[in-house]
Order: C-alpha cells, then sequence, then structure tokens
C-alpha cells in the first residue's frame, strides 16, 4: 500500500509538471489535455483496491491545485471534483456496470 | 461493511473540506504552493521551453502550405509597413523637436520587470511567471510583450512567483477604444475575446486596431489589445457583437514585461 501510495506521489507530480509546462501549448480537438484527471479515472476504472482510487484521485486533484497559477474558485477545488470524480465512477461501477476484467486487476 | 466503507468516506471527505477552508482561510496555500513552485521552477522552464519547440515544429509541419501564403502577405505588408515607419520617423524628429520647444516630457515610458513563464494553467485563463512579490510585484500590474503589446495583469502574487490572467481569460475585462476613432467599449475574455457596449450607430469594421483606455485605471492607455475580427450588428440587441483578435499567441511566448510603474 505504502509503495503503491509514493508510486502515485511520484506519478502526478510528473503528470502535474508535463501537463502544465509542456502540454499546455497543445490543444487536442480545441481542449488542454488533463493528463492528471484521465489517469485518476483510469486508475478508479481499473484498479480493484477502492481505498487506493481515492488516495490517487486525492494526491492527483491536490497537484492540480498546486500546480494551476491562480486559484479556481478556492483553492482545493481541483482536489473535490478529482474525489467526486473517483466516488462517481466507483459508483457507476458497482451498481450499473458488470465488466468482468474491470475487477479482477 | 459496505456502509461502514460509505461512512468512512464521508469522515475523510470532511475532513478534507475542513481542511481546505482552513487553508483558504489562513492565506497558507501560497506558501505551500510557493515552496512547491520552487521546488519544480527550473523543471517547468525546461518543459515550457520544450513543448514552445514542439508546439513550433508541429505547427510548422501541419500548417506549411498556409504559412507560405501568410508569409507572402505579411512580406507585402511588412513593405508597406517600412514605408509608413519612414515616414512616422520623420514625424517623430518633428514631435520631439516641438516637445523640447514646449518642455513636454514623454509620459510613455514605463517601469518595467522582465519575467519567464514556467506554465499555463488547466483553465488556459491564466501564466504562471517567475517573479513575485520579493521583486515588487504588485496585484493588478499590466503585463505586455514588446511593442507594447497587453497580455493581461497580475493576479495572486507569492513571495517568488506570480500569477498572470490573460486578457482571454474569463476573469477579464476592461475598457478599450478603436484605435484612431472615439469609440469606446468593454473588453471581456470568455471563449473568445470580444468588445461589448458599442452602441449600433458607431461603424466598426474587421481589421481595426483596439487599444487599451485610461478609463479602467488599470492599464496605460494605447496598449495593443489586439485587431477586430468580425462585427455584426441586430435589430434585437442595442449594442454591436464584435469579436477581436488578441495580438499574441500563449504558445509563442517565453518572457513578459510586467509594467510596476506607469
Amino acid at each position: 500500500m505504502l509503495r503503491k501510495i509514493f508510486f502515485s506521489i511520484f506519478l502526478f507530480y510528473f503528470l502535474s509538471l508535463v501537463q502544465s509546462s509542456f502540454l499546455a501549448h497543445f490543444r487536442f480537438l480545441g481542449l488542454h489535455l488533463n493528463l492528471v484527471l484521465i489517469a485518476v479515472a483510469l486508475i478508479n476504472l481499473f484498479l480493484k483496491d477502492e481505498e487506493m482510487g481515492f488516495i490517487s484521485a486525492f494526491i492527483g486533484g491536490f497537484y492540480l491545485d498546486l500546480f494551476s497559477a491562480g486559484k479556481m474558485f478556492f483553492f482545493g477545488f481541483y482536489t473535490l471534483v478529482s474525489l467526486l470524480l473517483a466516488l462517481f465512477i466507483k459508483f457507476i461501477l458497482s451498481h450499473h456496470v458488470k465488466i468482468p476484467f474491470a475487477r479482477k486487476i | 461493511m459496505k456502509t461502514s466503507f460509505s461512512a468512512k468516506i464521508l469522515i475523510l471527505l470532511a475532513v478534507i473540506i475542513a481542511f481546505f477552508i482552513f487553508i483558504n482561510r489562513t492565506g497558507y496555500y501560497r506558501n505551500l504552493k510557493n515552496y512547491f513552485f520552487s521546488l519544480s521552477s527550473s523543471w517547468q522552464a525546461s518543459l515550457w521551453q520544450a513543448g514552445k519547440d514542439n508546439h513550433s515544429f508541429w505547427t510548422g509541419l501541419i500548417e506549411g502550405r498556409a504559412l507560405k501564403e501568410e508569409n507572402g502577405i505579411l512580406k507585402m505588408e511588412n513593405q508597406e509597413l517600412l514605408g509608413q515607419l519612414a515616414a512616422l520617423k520623420e514625424l517623430r524628429k518633428e514631435n520631439a523637436l516641438l516637445k523640447e520647444a514646449l518642455k513636454i516630457g514623454s509620459k510613455d515610458d514605463f517601469q518595467l520587470k522582465l519575467c519567464d513563464i514556467l506554465s499555463k494553467d488547466m483553465s488556459g485563463g491564466s501564466l504562471l511567471v517567475n517573479k513575485g512579490a520579493k521583486e515588487g510585484i504588485g496585484k493588478n500590474m499590466p503585463v505586455i510583450i514588446g511593442q507594447k503589446i497587453l497580455v493581461g495583469r497580475i493576479g495572486e502574487v507569492y513571495e517568488d512567483y506570480s500569477e498572470v490572467i490573460l486578457i482571454t481569460s474569463s476573469k477579464s475585462s476592461f475598457d478599450a477604444k478603436i484605435s484612431e476613432k472615439e469609440t469606446y467599449g468593454l473588453v471581456k475574455g470568455g471563449s473568445h475575446l470580444s468588445l461589448d457596449l458599442v452602441p449600433k450607430e458607431k461603424e466598426v469594421s474587421a481589421g481595426e486596431i483596439v487599444l487599451t483606455s485610461a478609463l479602467g485605471g488599470i492599464f496605460p492607455k494605447n496598449l495593443m489589445v489586439g485587431e477586430v475580427s468580425s462585427a455584426k450588428k441586430s435589430d434585437l440587441e442595442p449594442f454591436q457583437d464584435i469579436e477581436l483578435k488578441p495580438s499574441f499567441d500563449v504558445s509563442g511566448l517565453e518572457s513578459l514585461f510586467i509594467i510596476t510603474y506607469f
């Protein structure tokens, strides 16, 4: 568990750096790609460990708040968005979707 | 078991919200952000440069033909402007002589601070630059690039870093006027840059240059904002729907100037 948390801390730090400084120059279909939120969504979709999903969402969102130049409404906005995204995915998965492989990883 | 997990989540969410309320009220997040920016600024600067180079390369590759045509048009425009420049230089000389005779000083000199861009916000509306409160940067100071082109104003100020709110951001609105006309309006950012509150009776056409006016007090007058890309009139609306094209492209920028005094 601790190893996974450390891995998430480094992974999301790297993703936030790349997204805010490198990918900021590029647009895909007119939109800026948000690597952090995509990673949070994928982790919550495919990781069996529910707690780890929420921890990743917290770390990812927190980095987004830290690396944004100003603040969107308040500091912590992206963390809450990221946690709500994780909750939403978990809710949909447990109530409406049955994907056998999604639970086995 | 499931209820206990939900209860755990709810407690965790409550703790996180309480933590954020505390950090927002005390303003401690500024120190935290400043620390993280200091930790990563060298990597951010390198990544920004790499992103800029890559963007130029791919844009050049994709838009090669369009660039060729644009280059031709620009060359012609350049020649025309060189002609105008020669005439203006003569006028400047004459103006300087007249000013000296009348003892009027130039009011267009600003005190500038050069800063480098480190990153762009996820919303696309603001940039992070490497000058902060320690270097005398304050909130709402205008930010420009060379040739007096307005980029935005300072938002949040940290100890060593600052946020630049771009004029294209939805947080931005200020007074402006159309060059060589007494037509004033309100420039607003958002999904596109627009010039609002221009009455229907005023004649506005595409290609006209929009400059800042001294009305709002935030920006010095006569900084270039952009050019009119389209102007539409509707019988139902009292004002025109004017879209502007900003004079800068964030992807091509590396350094900015902060006007610390004007």
